[in-house]
């Protein structure tokens, strides 16, 4: 039985409905004469409460209210990267071509081309037993996509009984027929999963390889992991979307979906606009290809914007279950914890801190469970992993407030953005000393087995450098810096050179904006035979002034603009320039 | 509906006035071009005194005298065809008010009606009109027996004003609260027909 | 929504400026509202909340004046809409879109519904053309960009509308002739200050490509809810329909916060921060958002809202939630501005986001981007010099600090500092850029590739 009731109230994107009695709770309904969509989020009697996914303007009590007897779910095959969906998965292409420039109403239309064929290259046989999540074959989906179709995870499993022929197929043809006591069944190239469920896996692993990005200040100081947690809070101006950006462009991931959470519409169309022309750096394949983007932009209705992030992250399952490492980037979740927020008002419920619900914790554990590094069901054997990272855009830039210090709860990695560092255009505004990593000595290992056994010494060594400066810059602040002893004020010029050198990172500079692992511990290692050669050269009476107008050091803070990933030979160059001139500078005297 | 009889009555209007109108509005544009022409002239002297204060300031002189002559035409060509759907508005209404209270009147009163019950929701309604459509509502009435006939007149060009039994709620079918509601509508199809283009 | 234009006269309750009526059967949320009272006068509404036989009622005009027995209400059966044409340019309307100067309302082309439509990110055009404003801070360091929404913030008594002002006079693409038209909004600001704007804009010959609506300090403050948006509605037709590029430019912000919050007290709701309602944020979106570019459309909206923060303090809800939404911030400094510095362009704090996609070779220079990043590195370092010269005076400072402070100091009196009709063009403005970098050593330049070095910098020994 679905549910046919009537609207008896209208407030903004809250509607009750009354004759609800058949509604599940989070059953999607179809809200009045325009056929708006809405999920049930209260159920009372037979008055059903509904959040409504698009504008509701002009909706009148009398109006009718039918359920779908479905919960919010998602479409899950091929054909879904390199999309741009609103909040509950209808291609925003698809939509301008039913309502123009603007976003228009009650349209229904198709995730996915279901007329699109595919090159179906099947992986069982007849005969096999498969058990649910097993991959049934596989389709090339974009140019650096293969995209897996597997058994839904709420199948029962069976005997493959049929399995059609490598082809080319659309979407809709049944490849295969699996039989479980004697009850049989079509498999086509996709199904169905409800978005606020978390997709099941066989086994979890620890978090071990680092998710590299070739942003120097993440990678080498504050590393996320694969299947790990970040979050990036700051307030305007600090950089996030473009800290976002970058991670969504350069992570070594396979596949990247990008949630753009309540904000502004022009950065969907950058990303829109400039993915498809970036190539991915290890493959050279454009980066559209393995991007998907949900657009719930701040103007488009608040409801949607709740159901984005669930929308986005079981996308990024689906793709962790063929066995690939998926980024997913949410900017930001301070604008879906506002949607929770406004819903909760109108549904009259007790608010805690700052109005929002006493539940915006739980439900942001909820959301960072969903990543992880897992082992999928079913056969073969395969290892995926989701790593989330949230951006948090606290009121007034105060990391006090309540969806903040929620998330820190739930996150291992912190990168905290700073104003004053972005005032000074100091970008990626990331403060280093605010921010953390948990993942720092898990992805040590990979370090040294791949880059170089003194990754973690070296690495050591430069922080430590920021935190002495971090302390010595009190004493300057009263004494003035000619109070420091020349090795101290070597500290700051050298702490300079990491900032300038290393820190900071030009996200539009072609050469600058990716940084390989090699060339982000060459630099670290030259500024580190900067610093000791400097204080060697101290202590044979070199004075400081000396060493600070080195004409090396302005190549040295080049360096990370002026010089290509494979042209490395030109980094040990400057090892010997380094020596060179501090044996230049001690002939002198 | 009947409405449409009231579009045609305006149409009929409209095209009487059009003429009279053109004129007039080619009078105004060359009254238009001559204040232009006079500011050019204004213009000319302005220049000659302050040529010597620089030409950032001449042009600026020159942009806000051009500028404003231009607006003050097109300000004045504005008021003047507003002027002539004034006209035409009372035109009709003046017709309208003495048109004949007929058989189609009376069908267009009796179409108002069922408007009426249809949009308040009950026919238990009561209906307010003016002095001259007395006699004819009275035999339209007979269709409606529940519908009652306010004791007291109300001020307007024909039509009726339904009030629900309660007092709630009101639905002003006046043709005059027509006329308002339709007159952006009509303005615009005034200003086409005389070929003002937007 | 279906014709209705039932008029209620049963009024449940009239609060702060909601009145609710009672016995509502045929309402529709967001539909237009009639107040009338029985003197005949009316004022508009619309609809917040519809249900169970009562309607919540926002009445724009304010309720004063009205009684629980002398009320009707009558719901109109539609949205409120703005009829446009090409002919409201040189007009001057009121705060709801009424006609305030004496002439007839607009014949119109369209009636639009005001509150717009969210555009479809897939069918925006990415901001990329450089406007040219004539004001070096904002040509050299924060680029405005059209489709571009770059707000100024700034504090009561500074000169922001003088600055809008300029801008407004000043602005043109280079290389095109496309026509340009400014919407002005006036909300909730002083007689003498719209006047100002409308004055400078007849003095430059621009009033006859201009819009005007104004809700003065003493209109009606829920009005202001509306102006905004009206403003916009007519900015997207010239923008969209017409193909004009417009600078929309609404002053000011904040007045319009301050309505929104009076209603959402009176309906009783959980407020969010300093007693503004929760949906601030997604609230100035739907302002905030209506500017851009679309695919396939000439025109361009740009906007540029003023907001007055107050007690100058950039983390209240106001300026935080703009500069959330906005495309950077154009931030005037109180210090700068008692110095008597025009404009006074606090030039760390402000940010013009999509800068870098209006600049570079082809549009502007090709060092444009790292001059300027150096400039603002340089700047800041300055900064930090000046405050060390108030502990260990000037005497304590190395060389190159003083060097530092050369190049604050030129920065500010050449590059920042010019004269309220004087229109710099975008050479002259990275001419000065280099002029004050060249105060520092070349090794000091680490922003700048060698290249530019080598065609830029002039010593001025």
């Amino acid at each position: 039985m679905v549910a046919k009731g009537r609207i008896i109230w209208v407030s903004g994107p809250a509607v009750k409905a009354d004759g609800m009695s058949d509604a599940k709770m989070y059953e999607t309904v179809s809200v009045g004469e325009s056929k708006l969509i809405g999920e049930v989020i209260r159920l009372t009697g037979d008055v059903a409460f509904i959040q409504v996914y698009e504008s509701t303007s002009g909706l009148k009590p009398g109006e009718p209210v039918i359920g779908t007897g479905n919960p919010l779910s998602v479409f899950l095959g091929p054909g879904i990267i390199g999309q741009i969906y609103d909040g509950i998965q209808r291609p925003l292409k698809e939509l301008s071509k039913k309502s123009g420039s603007f976003i228009g109403r009650g349209i229904v239309t198709s995730p996915v081309d279901m007329s699109k064929k595919y090159t179906f290259v099947p992986n069982v046989n007849v005969g096999d037993e498969i058990s649910h999540g097993s991959i049934l074959g596989t389709v090339h989906e974009t140019e650096l996509i293969e995209h897996s179709i597997m058994l839904a995870p709420t199948h029962p499993g069976g005997k493959v009984t049929n399995v059609v022929k490598e082809g080319k197929y659309d979407i809709e043809t049944e490849i295969a027929s699996v039989d479980k006591n004697g009850q049989s069944d079509n498999i086509k190239m996709y199904h169905k999963w409800p978005v606020r469920q978390p997709r099941p896996y066989k086994k979890r692993y620890d978090p071990t390889v680092p998710l590299l990005t070739g942003q120097r200040v993440i990678d080498t100081f504050f590393p996320l992991a694969k299947g790990g947690t970040g979050s990036i809070p700051g307030a305007f101006g600090t950089g996030k979307t473009v800290t976002l950006h970058q991670i969504a462009k350069w992570a070594d991931s396979q596949v990247v979906v990008y949630i753009g959470c309540g904000e502004r519409g022009n950065e969907m169309t950058e990303v829109l606009v400039e993915f498809p022309k970036l190539k991915d750096p290890r493959s050279g394949k454009p980066l559209m290809d393995r991007t998907v983007l949900v657009a719930n932009t701040s103007n488009m209705p608040v409801a949607a914007r709740e159901a984005s992030i669930y929308t986005g992250v079981t996308i990024a399952e689906y793709y962790r279950d063929m066995g690939k490492d998926v980024v997913l980037v949410a900017d930001s979740t301070s604008r879906w914890a506002e949607a929770l927020r406004e819903m909760s008002g109108r549904l009259e419920e007790m608010p805690a801190e700052e109005g929002y619900p006493s539940y915006l914790a739980s439900r942001l554990a909820e959301f960072y469970e969903r990543a992880g590094r897992v082992q999928a069901n079913g056969s073969p054997d395969r290892d995926g992993s989701v790593s989330l990272v949230g951006a948090v855009s606290p009121s007034g830039g105060d990391f006090t407030e309540p969806v903040t210090t929620h998330t820190m709860r739930f996150i291992k990695t912190f990168w905290a953005l700073d104003a004053k560092l972005a005032y000074s255009r100091h970008y990626p505004s990331i403060n280093w000393m605010s921010s953390y990593s948990g993942y720092l000595n898990d992805v040590a290992k990979w370090w040294s087995k791949n880059v170089s056994n003194d990754w973690f010494k070296i690495r050591g060594e430069i922080y430590g450098i920021l935190q002495r400066e971090d302390t010595l810059k009190e004493i300057v602040r009263l004494l003035g810096p000619e109070a420091l002893p020349d090795e101290e004020k070597l500290i700051l010029e050298v702490a300079r050179m990491i900032k300038i050198g290393i820190l900071q990172q030009n996200s539009f500079d072609n050469v600058d904006t990716y940084c390989s692992p090699t060339k982000q511990f060459k630099l670290l290692e030259l500024l580190m035979m900067f610093y000791h050669s400097g204080i060697q050269a101290i202590k044979n009476g070199v004075s400081i002034n000396d060493i600070r107008s080195m004409p090396v050091i302005g190549t040295l803070l080049k360096a990370r603009m002026e010089v290509h990933d494979d042209q490395i030979e030109k980094l040990e160059q400057l090892n010997t320039e380094i020596n060179e001139q501090f044996k230049n500078i001690k002939s002198v005297k | 509906m009947e409405l449409n009889k009231l579009e045609n009555l305006l149409n009929t209007i409209i095209t009487q006035s059009e003429s009279e109108l053109t004129s007039n509005l080619i009078d105004t544009l060359n009254e238009s071009k001559e204040v232009l022409l006079k500011s050019y002239d204004s213009l000319a002297n302005e220049y000659d005194k302050i040529i010597n204060n620089g030409k950032k300031e001449s042009d600026k002189l020159t942009k806000q005298i051009i500028g404003s002559a231009e607006l003050e035409s097109r300000n004045k060509q504005l008021a003047i065809l507003e002027e002539y759907i004034e006209k035409v508005f009372s035109t009709v209404t003046s017709k309208l008010e003495n048109m004949a209270r007929e058989n189609e009147y009376s069908k267009f009163l009796s179409s108002l009606i069922d408007e009426s019950i249809k949009t308040l929701g009950t026919s238990d309604i009561e209906v307010s009109i003016n002095d001259k459509d007395e006699t004819i509502i009275k035999s339209v009435l007979t269709k409606f027996t529940t519908v009652k006939l306010a004791s007291k007149r109300i001020a307007c060009l024909g039509g009726i004003k339904a009030k629900s039994k309660n007092g709630a709620m009101i639905l002003d079918n006046t043709i005059d609260a027509r006329l308002a509601n339709m007159k952006p509508l009509i303005r615009k199809e005034i200003a086409t027909k005389f070929g003002v283009n937007n | 929504m279906a014709k209705s234009g039932i008029q209620y006269s049963k009024i449940a309750e009239i609060k702060g400026p909601l009145v609710v009526v009672d016995d509502v059967e045929n309402a529709a949320f967001d539909e237009l509202v009639e107040i009338q009272t029985t003197s005949g006068e009316k004022r508009l509404g619309k609809v917040l909340e519809v249900g169970n036989g009562k309607a919540v009622v926002q009445v724009f005009e304010g309720t004063t004046g009205l009684s629980i027995s002398q009320t009707n209400a009558k719901f109109v059966g539609k949205v409120m809409e703005m009829p446009v044409s090409e002919q409201v340019l040189g007009r001057i309307f009121d705060g709801l879109g009424r006609p305030k100067d004496g002439l007839p309302d607009p014949i119109a082309d369209k009636f639009l519904d005001i509150n717009g439509s969210p555009m479809n990110p897939e069918q925006r055009e990415y901001p990329r053309d450089f406007i040219q404003t004539g004001v070096s801070v904002i040509d050299g360091m924060l680029t405005l960009v059209r489709g571009q929404k770059l707000p100024i913030f700034s504090g009561s008594g500074m000169s922001h509308n003088v600055l809008a002002a300029q801008i407004a006079r000043q602005a043109s693409v280079v290389g095109t002739n496309d026509e340009f038209a400014v919407v002005f909004a006036a909300i909730g600001v002083q007689y003498s200050e719209s006047e100002y704007f409308r004055r400078s804009l007849e003095e430059s010959g621009a009033l006859k490509r201009s819009v005007l609506f104004l809700n003065l300090a003493d209109d009606p403050a829920i009005e202001r809810i509306i102006t905004p948006r009206v403003a916009l509605t007519v900015a997207e037709y010239l923008a969209y329909e017409v193909g004009m590029h417009v600078l929309v430019i609404l002053t000011d912000m904040t007045n319009y916060a301050e309505a929104l919050r009076e209603i959402s007290a009176a309906r009783e709701e959980v407020p969010g921060r300093k007693g503004y309602p929760g949906y601030l944020y997604t609230d100035l979106s739907t302002i905030y958002e209506r500017a851009g570019r679309l695919r396939g459309k000439n025109g361009s909206v740009t906007q540029m809202p003023i907001l007055s923060m107050p007690s100058d303090d950039i983390t209240h809800p106001i300026p935080d939630l703009t500069g959330y939404i906005t495309e950077g911030q154009i931030v005037l400094g109180r210090d700068l501005f008692r110095q008597g510095v025009y404009p006074p362009v606090n030039i760390l704090m402000s940010l013009s986001r999509i800068m870098k996609d209006g600049i570079g070779e082809g549009r502007t220079r090709a060092d444009h981007q790292e001059i300027s990043n150096q400039n603002y590195d340089a700047y800041s370092r300055a900064q930090e010099v000046r405050a060390l010269v108030g502990i260990v005076g000037k005497a304590g400072l190395t060389n190159i600090d003083l060097k530092y402070l050369d190049f604050g100091d030129t920065l500010e009196k050449e590059f920042l500092t010019q004269d309220v009709d004087e229109n710099r063009s975008i050479d002259e403005t990275l001419l000065l850029q280099w002029k004050a970098a060249s105060l520092l050593p070349k090794n000091e330049l680490t922003k700048v590739k060698d290249k530019f070095i080598s065609m830029y910098y002039k010593s001025t020994k």
